[in-house]
């Protein structure tokens, strides 16, 4: 027992893993049915949501309260842009890959620079580089650019399946395995933890701080224009409020799977959990029929109860013990 | 020395201490001390680092509990647990040496924090508090020079330390002063003033506790010599029996370690430094251990950055690793264990793609580990569950890991027992032995021994370069005391004084253009008339703006204000007009509930950013409950309460100054000043008494007072309600008191800042209309002007005080 409480704190993603089994159990019970099927719906919808999740908590682990707030931005305008470049030609997706990773580099370094150079708060900067993406997705969408159709290469990626499973959940799976082996076995994962933990000590420590700072804010940007144009596919064209929800829903995915908002420690595989559980919940609520206002209230009340729950967990204990002073 | 024998026949000691004793995990901090504190006493403690000074005062503060032990006050046992509260009650002050003022309240303002009782609910308020600061000052530093309506931030470290030492002894009710290395960073003069002050308040029955490293301020201050070693009291007794030679022979400070062998292996040079430095190069060469002394703070950390970054007139040929002095703010990395806060050092030059063999990696800080001594069963343990010497050894630790030929030390034996440090002395030299730079920085004259070359730093330059035989303490302290020290005092900030000027006059110069332009562009924006019409928009705003920049005042930021005027706008579309009694009720259950997320926040510790967050889906999912569709109707009185007339001033104006006067007022009342000092320093603010729970409820329900009015006005102005109008109010609130002068950290706000943002970012739509320029274009015209406004603010400000 002491062994599995360990290894739960040393992983915090086992809470999530835990909500998320609960959670099924009940929908299956409501549902009246046992089925892996109906969970493969949900775990596509959640990858939508995890991938711009596991950029929000790069940003987030780098420390100071950093939140990238363009997020939902980067996704719409990109969104367009996929529409715009690659006109539904599957020999043009390339393109449209090309020119989604260039918007995001582009924002996520022009987010860095803004942080860096001077000095603005991350949720000041990403704030403004929000309103003024805003902007340029009001113009691309007023713009008559020709028909407005996904690629079915595209198509195929967001919503195909492969022996019943979404091919996108398994990609998602992929790059949470991928995300999950960079932040604890690579060199640049020990450098994110390190400034998240304290600036000054990873500086001394040798590491380029403000490099690791912008490759996160590049990387969320870079995965919210990837999303853009996938989410783009997969409802087939592009919306100015497509965004929207995940700009709220990605910061409440990352809290919820165990990231430290104050950044220094982050799991990717708590955030998949974390994303797949506020599926599963809004998923539940909705074939218990319960109306939209109720369902907005109780991912509300569990975001606050999980972080009033888990404040005083150990790990943040630890970070307060006073130290014996000379 | 036995405890008794020196107790002296009289009235009950002010506090007296019996068994102390306090623990951290395996180290005793104390261990058994008693002490007796009686008025009139002025008792210097000395020890040498980590002896247990500041633990013992902690405890005698209330700031921690004891493991062990009794605490009496007027010979009376402490019934309840011993804390702040009783100690402050009972006339304790303490003088810390990180300072408790709020940089963000002027030195008036923090008087009224430490003895809040004589403010009154009026304009003058801060009269009382201006006189008191002016004398309290006044009778301890003659001449001082210091406005008692300066900002503590503008002040001088030396400045400061006096506003704290003024305030402590000015408290109303004082009987016990314990005075923490209070000449640190007084000028001579200050320090003459504040021991000729001590002397004449213990005359008239002032007890105080004087610790500083100085021994010879002690003998010259004190009455009684209490030292402790290693947590426990080794000697007590009259300052007249004791000299500074005896109390350095108590403390250790003796015991002379292995001494060092004088000459130094010539290796390879490693390390270059010029102007500004020195005027002839200096060569620092592999295998020597080479010592900064010099008076503290006269460039010896400098010189180790410049060496680091290789900045400023320093050059480096080899890969450097960095021991730092302040191990909880520049060392450790508290989440990790002792290992994984060693392997870090291994990483410097590697490409952050590389792949971390975990099992390879800990076994390679194994063996640092094991040279420096650290307990090998402990080496996964959390790394601030060790003691401050091994959290140290860790460090040193970290910079041998990773093999770089040049280790820079940053006085890394502070705070570490006697035996660690002869365990340091050895290995710095078995390293420099090994071929390896050793450039250390110390405070400690003791360990001059140990260099074979000492560099004296005085005024920011190298002014002395000893090696070998030469280096002698006398000859290091006369060569410390060569160029006049860099006298910190009276220094102003004019310099940015004029950007700084300009940044904070941008919103209402953006406002005037702003204006400018739109009554060029259509005159009839002029008229009363279209003035209504454009501003009417803006009243709402500027009511959730209020609500946003009190919660930014306490350093948080509310990402569910929005959401929640729009639930009582709903609220007052819905509920108000058919029952005014059930309405108002409505809203008051709704403001209560979002006053109680406030105190969350705060009594669980949680980011307010992400609760708030999480709030914002609460009133969401009630208003959109409530009320799925845009629609409702208007109370008639709410629709009175914006609708009358002052013929030729358009409404919206009056009631837009009406909010910012109600803003400013707060901000201004003792309340808003509390507010504002729990957004800069809450530490501070719960060492002065004050309840951060209760403060937060309050600052909730204010703010939560200002986004349910807003609401109602939104009704009001609308006629009818829309649950999802709330979000784009949020960020718009946050740009608008950031843009308007606000920081986001430090409790700075500026209510008329924040309101003439709000206006703007109104206006700014109108005019890109009158312009004829999309108004597809509206949000990136706010997002430019934010970070245009926030940009030059940042160059206003110095790089080292925004960190």
């Amino acid at each position: 027992m002491k062994r599995l409480q360990d290894y739960a704190q040393a992983n915090r993603w086992v809470w999530t893993a835990i909500g998320v089994a609960l959670l099924w159990v009940i929908l299956s019970a409501v549902s009246g049915r046992w089925s892996l099927s109906s969970l493969s719906g949900i775990v596509l919808s959640a990858s939508f949501l995890t991938v711009v999740a596991l950029g929000q908590m790069l940003v987030v682990t780098t420390g100071r309260g950093n939140i990238d707030l363009s997020v939902s931005a980067v996704l719409t305008q990109s969104a367009f842009l996929a529409l715009v470049v690659v006109k539904g030609d599957d020999g043009l997706i390339w393109l449209g890959v090309l020119a989604a990773v260039a918007l995001g580099v582009g924002v996520g370094l022009v987010n860095a620079a803004l942080v860096i150079w001077l000095r603005i708060p991350a949720i000041i900067a990403t704030l403004a580089t929000g309103y003024i993406l805003a902007s340029s997705a009001l113009m691309t969408n007023a713009v008559n650019f020709g028909p407005r159709v996904a690629a079915p290469g595209l198509k195929w990626l967001a919503a195909g399946k492969l022996g019943g499973v979404p091919i996108f959940a398994m990609v998602t799976l992929a790059l949470v395995v991928v995300v999950a082996l960079v932040l604890r076995h690579s060199v640049f994962g020990a450098r994110l933890s390190a400034i998240g933990q304290s600036r000054a000590a990873a500086r001394l420590a040798g590491v380029r701080v403000n490099g690791v700072l912008a490759a996160a804010f590049v990387a969320s940007a870079v995965l919210a224009a990837l999303m853009g144009m996938v989410l783009g596919a997969y409802v087939g064209g592009a919306f100015l409020e497509m965004g929207q929800p995940y700009l709220l829903q990605s910061v409440a995915a990352v809290v919820l799977g165990g990231t430290l908002i104050n950044g220094g420690r982050g799991t990717a595989l708590g955030t998949w959990f974390a994303a797949i559980l506020l599926i599963l919940m809004v998923t539940i609520m909705q074939i218990l029929t319960l109306p939209r206002g109720t369902q907005d209230l109780v991912q509300g009340v569990v975001v606050i109860l999980v972080l009033a729950l888990a404040a005083r967990s150990p790990a943040r204990r630890g970070a307060r013990v006073p130290a014996p002073q000379p | 020395m036995a405890a008794t024998d020196l107790q002296p026949a009289r009235a009950a000691p002010i506090v007296a201490l019996r068994g102390i004793s306090k623990a951290y995990g395996a180290t005793r901090a104390n261990d058994g001390i008693d002490l007796d504190i009686a008025a009139g006493e002025v008792i210097g403690l000395v020890g040498g680092n980590g002896a247990g000074k500041s633990t013992l005062m902690k405890v005698l503060c209330g700031v921690v509990p004891a493991s062990a032990g009794e605490i009496l006050l007027d010979g009376q046992a402490v019934r309840h647990l011993h804390d702040a509260t009783t100690a402050q009650a009972h006339g304790i002050r303490m003088v810390h040496q990180e300072l408790s003022l709020c940089t963000n309240l002027t030195v008036a303002e923090n008087f009224f924090v430490e003895a809040p009782e004589a403010a009154r609910w009026h304009s003058g308020w801060r009269g009382p508090y201006r006189s008191r600061a002016k004398a309290a000052l006044e009778a301890v530093f003659p001449g001082h020079g210091i406005s008692p309506d300066a900002l503590i931030g503008d002040l001088t470290l030396g400045e400061r330390q006096m506003v704290e030492i003024a305030r402590a002894a000015a408290t109303p009710g004082v009987r016990l002063i314990i005075l923490d290395e209070p000449t640190s960073s007084l000028s001579a003069r200050r320090s003459a003033q504040l021991i000729a002050f001590v002397h004449a308040r213990a005359a008239e029955g002032l007890a105080v506790i004087f610790i500083s490293h100085k021994l010879k301020e002690i003998t010259e201050i004190a009455t009684l010599v209490a030292l402790l070693r290693n947590g426990r009291m080794v000697w007590r007794g009259g300052a007249s029996d004791t000299s500074e030679a005896h109390l350095i022979e108590l403390m250790g400070g003796t015991e002379a370690g292995a001494r060092r062998e004088h000459v130094a292996g010539a290796g390879p040079v490693m390390l270059r430094a010029g102007a500004p430095w020195s005027d002839q190069t200096l060569a620092l060469r592999a295998g020597e251990v080479v010592v900064l002394s010099g008076l503290e703070g006269s460039g010896q950390q400098a010189f180790l950055q410049a060496l680091f970054t290789v900045r400023s007139g320093a050059d480096r040929s080899a890969p450097v690793a960095y021991v730092a002095g302040d191990r909880r703010k520049e060392g450790v990395f508290a989440l990790w264990d002792v290992l994984d806060n060693i392997a870090i050092g291994r990483l410097p030059g590697r490409s952050g793609l590389g792949l971390i063999d975990r099992p390879a990696e800990a076994l390679a800080a194994e063996e640092p580990a094991a040279r420096l001594r650290l307990d090998a069963g402990r080496l996964r343990s959390p790394i601030l569950e060790l003691s401050g010497g091994n959290q140290q050894k860790a460090l040193v630790a970290r910079a041998l890991v990773g093999d770089a030929p040049v280790i820079l030390l940053d006085d890394p034996t502070r705070g570490v027992d006697i035996a660690t440090k002869q365990d340091f002395y050895r290995l710095l030299h078995d390293l420099a032995a090994a071929g390896r730079c050793i450039v250390w920085h110390t405070t400690e004259d003791a360990e001059l021994d140990h260099a074979h070359r000492v560099l004296v730093f005085a005024g920011g330059r190298v002014v002395a370069d000893f090696a070998g035989a030469e280096i002698t303490p006398a000859e290091v302290l006369a060569a410390s005391f060569k160029a006049p020290p860099k006298v910190a005092e009276d220094q102003g900030v004019a310099g940015r004084g004029a950007l700084r000027a300009v940044s904070a006059l941008l919103p209402y110069a953006s406002l005037v253009v702003v204006l400018g332009l739109m009554f060029n562009a259509n005159p009839i924006t002029a008229s009363a008339f279209g003035l209504e019409l454009l501003l009417k928009p803006a009243v709402a705003l500027v009511l959730i703006v209020m609500a946003q920049m009190f919660i930014i005042g306490g350093s948080e930021i509310d990402l569910g204000v929005g959401a929640f005027a729009a639930l009582v706008s709903v609220l007052a579309a819905t509920v108000l007009p058919h029952s005014t009694a059930l309405g108002l009720l409505a809203i008051a259950a709704a403001l209560v509930a979002y006053a109680l997320v406030g105190a969350l926040i705060q009594w669980r510790q949680i980011p307010a950013i992400v609760v708030t967050l999480g709030a914002s889906f609460i009133w969401l999912g009630v208003g959109f409950s409530i009320q799925p569709t845009p629609g409702g109707v208007a109370a008639e009185w709410t629709r009175t309460l914006i609708r009358w007339k002052i013929p030729g001033i358009p409404t919206s104006i009056i009631l837009i100054c009406l909010f910012a006067a109600i803003g400013l007022t707060i901000n201004r009342t003792p309340l808003g000043v509390t507010l504002r000092g729990f957004g800069n320093n809450a530490e501070a603010m719960r060492l002065s008494g004050w309840s951060q729970v209760r403060y937060a409820l309050i600052r909730y329900g204010i703010a939560g007072a200002f986004a349910a009015a807003a609401g109602i006005v939104l009704t009001a102005v609308n006629s009818a309600s829309d649950i999802n109008s709330g979000t784009s109010y949020t960020l718009m609130s946050i740009a608008a008191v950031v843009m308007g002068g606000a920081s986001l950290i430090g409790g700075v706000i500026s209510p008329l800042g924040a309101v003439v943002g709000a206006v703007t970012l109104t206006l700014l739509g109108s005019l890109l209309g009158m312009l004829n320029i999309p108004s597809d274009l509206n949000p990136a015209t706010q997002g430019l002007l934010l970070l245009a406004i926030l940009a030059v603010r940042s160059l206003s400000v110095r790089k080292e005080d925004a960190a």
